[in-house]
C-alpha cells in the first residue's frame, strides 16, 4: 500500500464529491437505501405517536391509535396557559443555559483538545487521564459537595447569579475535550509547522488553521452539548432556586403526578421542546459532509 | 442592691431572648410577626394547586404582615431537599412524607414543635392519632403536623360485580370466594400491588406486624404475618389477582378504569384520577375487608414541618399552624383534593369511608432506614411471584433487613 | 512568554518551554473547573467514606467499616453484576450499530440530510421522555405486544406473560435494547465526524491497488478510525457502567423486579437520597470509580496511545 501524505485545504460544505461512490464504503446502493428507510420508520413511530397524542383528549390519549378521533388543540392551550413559569420564560431559560454551555464547550474543548493532541508538555498524558477521570464520577455522588460550594459562592439565589452557577457546572465537559483531541490527532503535523515557520504563535496557529479545519468535530461538540443541556434535568433541578428560573424539563414534570399523567399537554410540550434541537442539528449536520479534499499529494 | 440588679439583668436578658426567630417562651404576639416565609413541597396537580392557593390566600388575609413565597420543587423532591438541608438552607415550611419522617427526624433537619404548641396555644388534640404519631420522634417530640391524611379502602366496579352476581367481600375468606366466582366468569377480580405499602394492611388485619409496639425489635415471627402473606400471594397464584404491570397498566387505578379488574385497594387519590381519566366507570368505596384480627388499614400522610435551620421560624410557625389548623385545613380539603387529618374538619362529600377508616388505620411510618426494609420486601415478593422464592424467603429477607436497621447505631 | 503564544518564537532552546507554557495555558480553565467541581468531590468523597456521615455532617469516625459493609451486601453484589452485564452487552451493540449507521450515511448522497437527522433522532429527545414512551410501548397491553400478536405470536405464552419490564428475566434486557438504540445515534455522530477526516485519495489509492469495497473498509477505513474507536469505546463503557436514568424510571428506586434493575449508580442514589448515609454512599462512589478507572486503563492499553503524538 503506497504511503499517502496530503496537504489539506479546509473542508467546504457541499463540496463536489463523487456521487454514491462505492469507493467510500462497502455496501451496495439498494441495500443501503433499504436499511435506511426501514430504520427511519422505526425512529419516527414514537415521534408520530407523540404528535398524535398531543392532539387528543386525556381519556383518548391512552388508546393505541395514531389518528385522534376528535383532534383538538386543547393540549397546546393548556401547555401555554397552565404552566408556571410560562412557556416562553422556560424556553428562554433553557436557551440561555444551553447557548452559554455550548459556547464554552466548543471553545475550551477545541483549545484544550488541541493542547492535549498536538502540544508537548510534561505530564500531558497523566493530565488527560485526570480529565477522563471526571467522567467517572456520577452526578449523584458529587451533588452534595458541589451544591455546598455553590452556596458558599453565593450562586444559589433567586437572582441572576443563579444562571452563572449552573453555567459553571456545565461550562466544559471532558467529553468535549475528548472528541476534539481525537479529531486533532488525525490531522498531519505539517499543517502547523508551515504556519509556525512563518512566525505564528501557538494560539494563532490554533485559531487560524486548526480550529476552522475541525468543523465536523466542532459540530459534534456543539450538538451534543446543546442537546445535553437542553434536555438536562438533574443540575437545573438542584441549582435553580426559584420557579422563574426553571428550564423546560423541570416544567414538563408539572404534567406528571404521583398516580397519573396528563399525557396530551405533556406530549405537546415535548414536541415543542424538541423543535430547537432538531433545527440546530439540521443546521450543524452539513459539516459532516466532505472529507479533507486534497491539495498536493506526495508519495 | 446587688440582688435587685441581678434580677433586673436576668429579666432584660429573658425579654431580649424572646424576640426574633426561634426563641421559645415569653409572650408570643402573632400580630408582631412580619417578613417572608418560603413554602415548599412537591408539585401538585392543578386542582391541588388551586386548593393550596385558596388556603394561602386565607392565611394572607389573617396575617397581612407575613408574605408567603411559594416555591415548589419539581420532579425529584428528596434529591433537592437533601441538597438544601446539607447546605443549611432549607425552605421554612415544607412537606415531609410520613415514610421518610423517621429518617429526617433522626438526621436532625426538622424543628421540634411541642414547646411552641404549649406556649403559643396550638391545639393538637384534634389530629387523628394515627396521623400525628407518624411525626413523633423516638424522643417523643413532635416534628410536624399532618396536613391531610389518606387511608386505604376498597374501591370496586359496581357494574362488574353485579354482572358477576357477587357482593363486595367483607372478609379475607370472602375475597377468595369472590375471586373464584369472577374467575369462573373469565374475569380478573383484583388488581393488586406487589408491594409492602398495600400488603401490610392485610398483615395487620391478621394480627401480624413488622415491629413491636416500642419499635425496638421486629415482630415478623409472630402469627399473622405469614398467614396474611400466604393469603395475598395465593390470590395471584390462583389467578384471582394480577399485578398492574401484568395487566399492562402503571397502577391499580388504571386497571379499575380500563375494567381490567373489578376491585382495587387504593386511597382518596383515586377519585380525581377517575373523574379526569375514566369519568364513565361506576365505582364505590367501602372499608377494607376484615382479617382474623379485625378491621385494619394503612394511613398515609404528609406533614408540614419547619426546617431546623430555617431563618424565619416565627413566621413559619404561623403558616404551619394556620395550614394545619381548622380554618386552613378546611380551605384545603373542602374541594375534595385531600382528606382532613383533623376530627373537627368535616369530610368532603363522598369521602366518608376514607375518613372514617382513619380510626383503625396504622401509620405508614416506622424507623430510620426503613426504605431498605421496604425494598427488601418488595423485591423478595416479586421474586416469589415470579417463581424464584417462597413466602419463607420473603419473611427471612425482610427480617434480615429489619434487624440490620434496628441494630444500626 | 505569554506573548509567544500569540506571535513569534524565541530561540530554539526556549521553544519547548514556550510550547509547554502554551499547553498548560490552554488547558488551565477546564482543569481548574474540573479540580473544583469534579476531582475535588472525589477527594471529599474519599474522606467522608471513612465516617458515618449524615445530612448535616459527620457523626462518627468508622474507618474502613463502610467498605466492609458494602463488600458483604448482597444487593451491592447484584448491582455490580448487573452493571457489568449491561456494559458488556450494550457497548458492542451500540458501537457496532453506530459505526454501521455512520458508514451507511456517509455513503449516500440523495436524502442524506434526512437520514442523518432521523438516525440521530432517538438521541435528541430527552432521556426521560423516551423512557416513558418506552414503558408505554412495552407494557403488557402495549404496542409491542399488539404487533407481536399481529404476526401470530402470543406474548401470554412467554415466560414473562408479555410483561417485559415487570418480569425479572426480561426487564434488564429490555432496557438494554432501548439504550443500545438511543445511544447508537451519538456513536454515529462520533464516527461520522471522524470519517470526514479520511481523505478520499485513500480510497482511490486502494482501488488502484485492486482492493474491493469490503477489503477497503476493513483494511483501510477501520484502522484509520482508531482515534474514533478509542473515543467511542471509552465513553460507552464509562457511560454504561453508570447507567441510572432508565433503571430509576423503569425499576422505581428499589431496582424491582427482584433487583434485576439495580445498577451501581442506582444503589448510590438510594444510599444518598433514601437512606441519607453520605459516608456509606461515598464508599460506593469510590468503589465505582475504581472499577470504571480500571476498565478505562485497560482500554487505553489497547486503543489509546495517540499514535501521532507519541511519535513526536
Amino acid at each position: 500500500m503506497s504511503q499517502v501524505t496530503v496537504t489539506a485545504r479546509p473542508a467546504t460544505a457541499e463540496a463536489p464529491l463523487p456521487r454514491e461512490s462505492r469507493i467510500r464504503g462497502p455496501l451496495s446502493r439498494g441495500v443501503v437505501y433499504a436499511i435506511l428507510i426501514l430504520y427511519s420508520l422505526l425512529v419516527f413511530v414514537p415521534f408520530a405517536w407523540t404528535i398524535s397524542t398531543s392532539f387528543k383528549t386525556l381519556p383518548e390519549s391512552l388508546a393505541l391509535t395514531f389518528i385522534p378521533q376528535n383532534p383538538t388543540v386543547n393540549a397546546y392551550i393548556t401547555a401555554w396557559t397552565q404552566l408556571k413559569p410560562v412557556l416562553p420564560v422556560m424556553f428562554l431559560n433553557s436557551f440561555i443555559i444551553a447557548i452559554l454551555a455550548t459556547a464554552t464547550n466548543v471553545f475550551f474543548g477545541a483549545l484544550g483538545g488541541y493542547a492535549f493532541a498536538r502540544l508537548r508538555f510534561p505530564g500531558r498524558e497523566a493530565l488527560f487521564l485526570l480529565v477522563l477521570g471526571t467522567l467517572m464520577i456520577p452526578d449523584q455522588l458529587r451533588l452534595v459537595p458541589v451544591y455546598q460550594i455553590l452556596v458558599n459562592l453565593q450562586l444559589i439565589t433567586p437572582g441572576p447569579e443563579n444562571y452563572f452557577g449552573i453555567w459553571l457546572i456545565l461550562a466544559i465537559s471532558a467529553t468535549s475535550l475528548f472528541i476534539m483531541r481525537q479529531f486533532f490527532l488525525t490531522i498531519p503535523f505539517d499543517l502547523e509547522e508551515s504556519a509556525r515557520i512563518d512566525g505564528a504563535g501557538f494560539f494563532t496557529a490554533f485559531w487560524r488553521i486548526l480550529f476552522p479545519l475541525s468543523r465536523p468535530a466542532l459540530a459534534t461538540v456543539a450538538i451534543l452539548t446543546f442537546q445535553g443541556t437542553w434536555n438536562g434535568f438533574f443540575w437545573p433541578l438542584v441549582i435553580m432556586q426559584v420557579q422563574s428560573h426553571w428550564t423546560l424539563p423541570l416544567g414538563l414534570t408539572q404534567f406528571r403526578f404521583q398516580y397519573s399523567t396528563n399525557w396530551p399537554p405533556l406530549m405537546a410540550m415535548t414536541a415543542i421542546a424538541t423543535i430547537p434541537i432538531v433545527l440546530l442539528y439540521l443546521f450543524f449536520q452539513r459539516y459532516f459532509v466532505g472529507g479533507l479534499s486534497s491539495g498536493a499529494v506526495k508519495g | 442592691m446587688r440582688k435587685w440588679l441581678l434580677l433586673a439583668a436576668s429579666a432584660v436578658v429573658a425579654l431580649t431572648a424572646c424576640g426574633g426567630g426561634g426563641g421559645g417562651g415569653g409572650n408570643f404576639d402573632a400580630t408582631k410577626v412580619s417578613g417572608t416565609v418560603v413554602l415548599s413541597g412537591w408539585q401538585a396537580s392543578p386542582e391541588e394547586g388551586q386548593a393550596l392557593q385558596a388556603a394561602i390566600s386565607g392565611f394572607q388575609t389573617k396575617y397581612p404582615n407575613v408574605k408567603v413565597d411559594y416555591q415548589p420543587i419539581s420532579g425529584d423532591y428528596p434529591t433537592s431537599m437533601v441538597a438544601k438541608f446539607s447546605a443549611h438552607q432549607p425552605p421554612d415550611v415544607f412537606y415531609v412524607d410520613s415514610g421518610v419522617a423517621p429518617d429526617w427526624i433522626q438526621q436532625g433537619v426538622l424543628q421540634p414543635l411541642d414547646d411552641w404548641a404549649s406556649s403559643r396555644g396550638f391545639d393538637t388534640t384534634q389530629f387523628y392519632p394515627g396521623y400525628l404519631n407518624a411525626f413523633k420522634g423516638t424522643d417523643g417530640k413532635t416534628y410536624g403536623y399532618p396536613k391531610d391524611g389518606n387511608t386505604l379502602a376498597m374501591a370496586y366496579n359496581t357494574d362488574m360485580l353485579t354482572a358477576a352476581g357477587v357482593q363486595p367481600p367483607t372478609t379475607y375468606d370472602e375475597m377468595t370466594s369472590v375471586g373464584a366466582a369472577m374467575k369462573a366468569k373469565g374475569q380478573i377480580a383484583y388488581s393488586l400491588s406487589p408491594s409492602l405499602d398495600r400488603i401490610l394492611a392485610f398483615i395487620y388485619g391478621d394480627g401480624g406486624a413488622l415491629l413491636s409496639a416500642d419499635k425496638k425489635s421486629d415482630a415478623i415471627g409472630q402469627p399473622g404475618f405469614k398467614e396474611a402473606l400466604t393469603f395475598y400471594l395465593n390470590l395471584f397464584k390462583q389467578g384471582y389477582a394480577k399485578t398492574p404491570s401484568q395487566l399492562g397498566v402503571d397502577w391499580n387505578g388504571k386497571a379499575l378504569g380500563e375494567k381490567k379488574a373489578a376491585i382495587i385497594f387504593e386511597g382518596g387519590w383515586l377519585d380525581s384520577y377517575m373523574k379526569g381519566t375514566f369519568p364513565n366507570v361506576n365505582y364505590k368505596w367501602v372499608e377494607m375487608p376484615k382479617g382474623s384480627a379485625g378491621k385494619s388499614t394503612l394511613g398515609f400522610t404528609v406533614s408540614y414541618s419547619i426546617g431546623k435551620d430555617s431563618p424565619h421560624k416565627d413566621a413559619a410557625w404561623l403558616l404551619l399552624t394556620y395550614l394545619t389548623g381548622k380554618d386552613g385545613m378546611t380551605l384545603w380539603t373542602q374541594g375534595g383534593v385531600a382528606n382532613p387529618s383533623r376530627k373537627d374538619v368535616p369530610a368532603p362529600a363522598g369521602k366518608d369511608v376514607l375518613v372514617s377508616s382513619a380510626s383503625f388505620a396504622h401509620p405508614w411510618s416506622f424507623i430510620p432506614g426503613f426504605s431498605k426494609v421496604n425494598d427488601a420486601f418488595n423485591n423478595a415478593f416479586t421474586a416469589a411471584l415470579q417463581g424464584s422464592g417462597s413466602v419463607d424467603d420473603i419473611i427471612s429477607k425482610t427480617k434480615a433487613a429489619l434487624d440490620q436497621q434496628l441494630s444500626a447505631p | 512568554m505569554a506573548l509567544a503564544i500569540f506571535k513569534g518564537r524565541g530561540s530554539l532552546g526556549t521553544e519547548r518551554a514556550q510550547e509547554a507554557f502554551a499547553g498548560y495555558a490552554f488547558i488551565a480553565i477546564p482543569l481548574v473547573l474540573f479540580l473544583i467541581f469534579n476531582i475535588g468531590s472525589l477527594f471529599y468523597s474519599a474522606y467522608i467514606s471513612l465516617w458515618r456521615w449524615g445530612i448535616l455532617g459527620p457523626t462518627a469516625f468508622v474507618g474502613i467499616h463502610n467498605y466492609q459493609v458494602i463488600l458483604k451486601d448482597e444487593v451491592f453484589h447484584t448491582a455490580i453484576k448487573n452493571s457489568i452485564y449491561y456494559t458488556v452487552l450494550v457497548v458492542p451493540i451500540q458501537v457496532a450499530l453506530g459505526l454501521a449507521l455512520a458508514v451507511t450515511v456517509n455513503q449516500i448522497w440523495r436524502g442524506r440530510t434526512f437520514f442523518r437527522a432521523s438516525f440521530y433522532f432517538p438521541s435528541i429527545a430527552s432521556s426521560a421522555a423516551i423512557t416513558v414512551l418506552f414503558i408505554y410501548i412495552m407494557s403488557a397491553d402495549g404496542l409491542f405486544n399488539h404487533l407481536l400478536q399481529q404476526i401470530g405470536i402470543n406474548p401470554l405464552t412467554f415466560h414473562n406473560q408479555g410483561d417485559w419490564l415487570g418480569h425479572q428475566d426480561t426487564a434488564m434486557n429490555s432496557v438494554l435494547g432501548l439504550n443500545a438504540w438511543t445511544t447508537s445515534g451519538t456513536m454515529m455522530l462520533f464516527y461520522l465526524g471522524q470519517l470526514q477526516s479520511i481523505p478520499t485519495e485513500v480510497y482511490e489509492a486502494a482501488r488502484v491497488d485492486g482492493a474491493g469495497p469490503w477489503t477497503a473498509f476493513w483494511r483501510i477505513t477501520f484502522p484509520l478510525l482508531r482515534p474514533a474507536h478509542y473515543l467511542v469505546l471509552t465513553t460507552s463503557v464509562i457511560g454504561a457502567l453508570q447507567m441510572f436514568d432508565q433503571a430509576f424510571i423503569v425499576g422505581s428506586p428499589d431496582g424491582n423486579p427482584n433487583y434485576s434493575l439495580m445498577t451501581m449508580v442506582l444503589y448510590l442514589y438510594n444510599a444518598t437520597f433514601r437512606q441519607f448515609q453520605f459516608g456509606y454512599a461515598s464508599s460506593v462512589g469510590i468503589v465505582l470509580f475504581v472499577i470504571i478507572f480500571t476498565a478505562t486503563l485497560i482500554q487505553r492499553r489497547f486503543f489509546g496511545t495517540a499514535d501521532w503524538a507519541a511519535a513526536r
